[in-house]
């Protein structure tokens, strides 16, 4: 039953492993690879930064531009979309105190 | 002002274990790679025809919680996830190819919170398949998404909070128009199934596709099914489950109920066939079949056979997969459609060492060589096992011939110029040839040698001669035609009895007779002879530096046990050295390591001289000595890469060579070597023939000492391990699990407890202790048995089997004496485990005696509590019994007697004694320092580290100082203060050094790996303690002298700027201590693997490290220091490990 289960098995390239040659006891000796040393930096990483912003606070307000979009929007340009929350900063610094409980 | 604390931590042997692993294509898009995470590491290997192929190893700093492999959106190659278990998140890609490869750090950044729970199933990381974004559940209640988004300089990640608490697992489903995640959550009706979309513009779940109600109880995993199939499977305990959200077919193969699945490795890129590993070490095959449209879905599972038990696996390719193990060593396994006749589809191709779990160790020196070996307790159930590490130099067998009885041995090239093509052999009487053509070997004839006697000595010599030499004459013989064109005999009828030549010179003894002989064209010239006092026991001729003659002849001398140096030609004695002593020198060899010259002479009982020699003034000075054997040792010259090293054949083969102008002696893992020569041969180059009392085995030599692992499998968990020299055994605490099937109980494999030479078990009529009367186990009930298993420490047969009762956990184990009674015992502390109690309340201390092959109970003690701890102590048993300490008297009538008690402990977990002091390690209350009032008869509580450590292992450095090991894989050193004003000052112990290990230690033991009592051992650090870990890393920790510690944090403070870290987490972040609690910088400390791998550094970078840090030049000065300096101090530490 198994057989027929083991049919077909995915070949990526049919010469991998073709010519592996193991100890009959299947301990050959295992090299390590040396190890990465890296002195160059890479300044181009992205930084992952996690929002601020507490959950609820980011509801409503997604809920309130919901309700009333913004007249802003008409102008539509992505700078004053990146205004609008800076706007709103001011109200939100006090956030993290309710971040604690 | 407290004392601070100047250690030195580095690992010995990496991480083992295997937490992670992926396949995909890293370093090209069309590579197919293999991805390994161990604990901080992770390595990147090739599939090739040939094998894997090991490309790079990655340090990371920090622990690996979660990696997978993901092919970015519009990219064709993959790139690496990684989250570390302190929340540090990275994605790296791999750039250039070979010695090239670079990794790319393409984002990094913590996702830690400031508030929230961390989930109590642990941290889970999952990418979408379309790799929009990565979701990780790290918090109770909370799930973040990092958005995938390239053009910008940052990666916005948010939590959006989940309705669902007790999340088991999360998957992204595979084909939808917005990422989904679908999750097993557990409430109090049990579990259940639930989908969610994920808006990555709203920041929110905007819906739930589907879900399904109250699953399987113990429902864990769940598998996405890619596209055309789609939706999930989910494995419980009993059933499989396929779910798309429309269809429902559930299947309960009885096949898998007996233990659980654990991991799972998709095999069809349509996924219709999986493969899932179990806790029992068995592997199976799932298989979905969805043909059309309209017919539900079948899944089948088929059981293929037997691996180490997984923790991971990946299909590779053509039928090839990788099995990560952590409680056992992983394996390379190739899948067949036709099952061998055990039944088993599987056969292992290749096998990846694990010390991992290392739960116990001990330090001994079997061979009394001064070089200590670990024994460690590893892996878990049937990988269960003994591990025996040693440092020394490998040899790697290529070839063997069983011959008995070599005398001698010598390889020669007969018109061959550039390699070895004959082998000259010698026994009693007899003399052999061996040709080597290809890797045949043939016995074959020299005419001019002679055959019927015992050769001496056998080369190649100047002019195209070949030479031989025996008990009656030196013949030299022409190479291209093999005949005798010389030969030379002693005058007045004398016996050749020692001998030495190079090239040019022969140096042949005959009693105290000494005869300098130079090679000519067909012709031996006497230039001088000479007569000595005694007979002469071992010469030397060897050119020092390249040149070819030599200028002096090294002589050892019978009787009075000389070692002398004669000039050539006139045979005068230049120098004379007393070895001492009424043993003979067997082998006297001057030889130039390093661009100095040394005289060495190994005698008959396995001790070495050395001495300096100055060819200027013919003096030998210096004189030191080490014991490399037990037996005659004969030394003989050999090159490796560009150096000369001498290889000592004894009973315990050693290989000298020069290191920093400082000789090293590394054993070599052969059992024992009569007579060794080099051997360049086509068929085996640069290698070493090497007779053994089985025959000749010829094999390459490691350049550099490393560790060498021997395993003795048990097949059962081993817990803790005794050593007992007396009886040359090892006492070894086992658990071993039986599962009742309907022919009752059940083993799987062959388990060290059942296999012992002779067996007992404890008495339930006897015995103080009466376990509760158990009800049979249920069928598919597992049955934990505990025993101690004494081991020889010749054969590692298990020679005797004691098994506790029913219930009884034995929890710890000491080889001592007690009092005046001379007889050694195995001590063993237990705990009866009732399953309604939360803490033991009852258990034993049982004394055993163990002789001519048999375990004798000497005396019980019924004990209130768990016993976690026991030693000597004075005479008398130290014992840790739940929350307290106590000590325990052997009385004249054998019986073990209560003397005082300690009680200020939630669990006492370990105990470490010196002298009066007694080092408590309690289970979350740190370390408390007691000292033993003799007069009195009590113990005082002396000081106490009030820090909330949950402590794992300790160990007492010296009288003030006081390592520590604790839950969340940091080191600390705890320092008491006695010369504090106050009382409570005193009663304080200040914590003066801490560190983050990254790894969760089980064991200390004081120790070290390096040879011992050598006159050239490192002296730059004081005091060795070894560690074990949960992840199969050995390493060391040691004291260092305050300057040295300045200089090294400096240099530590330049590496950490100039070696850039993957994945950009900083050094000084990586090594703070961290717990659940706080965090706190490292300090005391210095980081061992930063430090040494500044040997592996380019020049430039070595220059820029060493610019502007300030050494002391020896005289007290401070000058720069030049990187062959830091290089020099750097290789001096890298040689206590």
């Amino acid at each position: 039953m198994a057989s027929s289960f083991l049919k077909g098995l995915p070949v990526y390239n049919e010469q991998n492993f073709s010519r592996f040659q193991g100890d009959p006891s299947g301990r050959t000796s295992y090299k390590k690879p040396p190890v990465y040393l890296p002195t160059k930096d890479n300044p181009s990483s992205q930084e992952i930064v996690t929002e601020k912003t507490n959950i609820l606070l980011r509801y409503l307000h997604q809920q309130w531009e919901k309700k009333c979009p913004k007249k802003k929007r008409e102008t539509g340009s992505g700078s004053n979309e990146e205004e609008a929350p800076r706007n709103k900063r001011p109200r939100l610094e006090p956030g993290p105190s309710s971040d604690s409980p | 002002m407290a004392t601070a604390a100047y250690n030195y931590v580095v690992t010995a042997h990496k991480p083992t274990a295997v937490t992670a692993c992926a396949t995909g294509h890293l370093t090209s898009p069309t590579d197919l790679n293999l991805v390994v995470a161990r604990n901080n590491r992770v390595e990147l290997h090739l599939v090739t025809p040939e094998g894997l192929r090991p490309l790079k190893e990655l340090t990371i700093y920090g622990k690996i919680a979660c990696m997978h492999l993901f092919t970015p959106m519009n990219e064709t190659k993959d790139s690496l996830f990684i989250l570390t278990t302190r929340y540090c998140a990275m994605i790296l890609e791999c750039v250039g190819d070979g010695e090239h490869l670079e990794i790319l750090t393409r984002a990094h950044g913590n996702v830690s919170d400031k508030i929230g729970k961390p989930c109590e199933t642990g941290m889970i990381a999952i990418v979408d398949p379309q790799a929009r974004c990565i979701v990780l559940r790290l918090y109770e209640g909370l799930i973040k998404v990092i958005p995938l988004d390239k053009d910008n300089n940052e990666l916005k990640a948010y939590n959006i909070r989940v309705d669902e608490l007790q999340i088991q697992d999360i998957e992204f489903l595979y084909g939808c128009s917005n990422p989904t995640i679908i999750v097993i959550y557990q409430d109090t009706h049990g579990r259940h199934i639930k989908t969610h979309e994920v808006s990555l513009k709203e920041k929110e779940f905007s819906k739930m596709p589907w879900k399904q109600d109250n699953v399987e109880t113990e429902a864990s995993t769940i598998i996405a099914v890619p596209e055309p199939y789609g939706g999930a499977i989910i494995i419980g305990q009993e059933t499989i489950t396929y779910l798309t959200g429309t269809s429902h077919v559930t299947v309960a193969p009885a096949l898998i109920k007996t233990s659980t699945i654990v991991c799972y490795g998709k095999v069809d890129a349509n996924g219709s066939r999986y493969l899932l590993g179990d806790m029992s070490g068995r592997l199976f095959m799932l298989l979905l079949d969805k043909s059309d449209d309209r017919a539900e879905a079948v899944v089948k599972v088929e059981l293929l056979g037997e691996t180490s038990i997984p923790e991971c696996l990946t299909y590779l390719d053509n039928g090839v997969v990788f099995v990560g193990s952590r409680l056992g060593d992983s394996q390379l396994i190739k899948l067949n459609t036709e099952a061998d006749s055990s039944g088993q589809y599987v056969t292992v191709m290749q096998t990846f060492n694990n010390l991992g779990p290392i739960v116990d160790m001990v330090v001994v020196d079997l061979e009394r060589q001064g070089q200590g070996q670990l024994v460690t307790c590893s892996g878990a159930f049937k990988e269960g096992s003994l591990r025996i590490i040693r440092n020394g130099i490998g040899i790697h067998e290529q070839a063997s011939i069983e011959l008995d009885g070599i005398k001698g041995m010598w390889s020669l090239s007969v018109n061959s110029p550039k390699h070895h093509n004959t082998i000259v052999l010698s026994f009693v009487g007899l003399t052999r040839v061996l040709t080597l053509s290809g890797e045949e070997v043939e016995e074959t004839e020299i005419a001019g040698f002679v055959a019927d006697q015992q050769t001496f000595l056998s080369s190649n010599v100047k002019y195209d001669q070949l030479f031989q030499v025996t008990g009656t004459s030196c013949r030299l013989v022409n190479e291209n035609n093999g005949q005798l064109v010389c030969e030379w005999r002693p005058p007045e009828g004398r016996n050749i009895s020692v001998v030495a030549a190079n090239t040019n010179q022969v140096v042949a003894a005959a009693g105290q007779h000494i005869y300098y002989l130079t090679i000519q064209p067909s012709s031996l010239k006497l230039e001088a002879s000479t007569t000595v006092e005694h007979e002469v026991a071992c010469l030397d001729v060897s050119p020092l530096w390249e040149e070819e003659m030599a200028s002096v002849v090294a002589v050892g001398l019978w009787t009075d046990i000389s070692a002398r140096v004669l000039a050539l030609p006139s045979l005068e004695e230049n120098a004379k050295e007393f070895l001492g002593g009424d043993i003979i020198p067997r082998s006297i060899l001057m030889t130039t390591f390093e661009g100095h010259h040394y005289l060495l002479c190994a005698m008959g009982d396995g001790q070495l001289f050395y001495f300096s020699y100055a060819p200027s003034t013919g003096y030998l000075s210096d004189k030191k000595k080490v014991v490399l054997g037990t037996q005659p040792t004969t030394l003989r010259r050999f090159r490796s890469l560009s150096s000369t090293n001498v290889f000592a054949c004894s009973d315990r083969p050693t290989v000298i060579y020069s290191s920093n102008h400082k000789l090293v002696f590394s054993k070599v893992n052969l059992r024992e070597v009569t007579h060794m020569c080099p051997l360049n041969a086509e068929a085996y180059p640069n290698s070493l023939a090497l007779a053994t009392s089985e025959g000749i085995t010829i094999g390459t030599i490691d350049e550099i000492q490393k560790l060498h692992i021997r395993t003795v499998p048990l097949g059962e968990t081993p817990r803790r391990i005794a050593y007992q020299e007396e009886t040359e055994t090892f006492g070894v605490i086992t658990m071993r699990v039986d599962v009742m099937d309907n022919n009752g109980l059940r083993s799987g494999g062959a388990c060290a407890s059942l296999g012992a030479h002779s067996t007992s078990a404890a008495s339930t009529t006897s015995s103080l202790l009466k376990p509760p009367v158990q009800p049979p186990p249920e069928p598919g009930q597992e049955v934990e048995t505990h025993n101690l298993l004494v081991i020889s420490q010749n054969t590692f047969e298990v020679l005797h089997c004691h098994s506790f009762h029913p219930g009884e956990y034995a929890l710890s184990i000491c080889s001592t004496r007690l009092k005046d009674d001379p007889t050694v015992y195995y001590v063993v502390g237990t705990a009866l485990v009732n399953p309604e109690e939360s803490e033991s309340k009852q258990g034993r201390i049982i004394l055993f005696s163990f002789a001519e092959g048999k375990l004798q109970q000497v005396a019980e003690k019924e004990i209130k509590g768990a016993c976690y701890s026991l030693c000597e102590f004075q005479g008398k048993l130290l014992a840790s019994i739940s929350s307290t300490v106590r000590l325990f008297e052997w009385t004249n009538e054998r019986e073990l007697r209560l003397e005082c008690s300690h009680f200020n402990n939630v669990a006492a977990l370990c105990l470490k004694t010196k002298g009066d002091f007694i080092l408590v390690g309690d289970l979350m209350r740190s370390m408390t320092l007691l000292q033993y009032k003799t007069l009195e008869g009590s113990f005082e509580e002396i000081a106490r580290d009030y820090d909330p450590n949950w402590m794992t292992a300790i160990e007492i450095l010296d009288d003030e100082l006081f390592l520590g090991a604790e839950h969340s894989h940091n080191l600390f050193v705890c320092h008491k203060d006695s010369a504090a004003t106050s009382d409570e000052e005193r009663q304080q112990m200040q914590e003066v050094g801490r560190f983050h290990l990254g790894d969760f230690v089980n064991v200390f033991r004081h120790g070290t790996l390096v040879m011992q009592g050598v006159p050239e051992a490192s002296t730059v650090t004081q005091g060795c303690v070894l560690y074990g870990t949960v992840h199969g890393a050995l390493g060391l920790v040691t004291s260092l002298h305050l300057e040295l510690y300045n200089q090294l944090l400096e240099m530590q403070k330049r590496l950490a700027r100039i070696i850039k870290s993957v994945g950009k987490i900083d050094h000084d972040f990586y090594r703070s201590f961290s717990t659940e609690r706080k965090t706190d910088r490292c300090e005391g400390f210095i980081d061992g693997d930063l430090i040494e791998s500044f040997l592996d550094l380019g020049p430039e970078k070595m220059k820029e490290v060493a610019q502007g840090l300030m050494i002391n030049d020896g005289s007290g000065m401070k000058t720069e220091a030049t990187p062959d300096d830091l290089i020099k101090t750097v290789e001096e530490l890298t040689r206590i490990h």
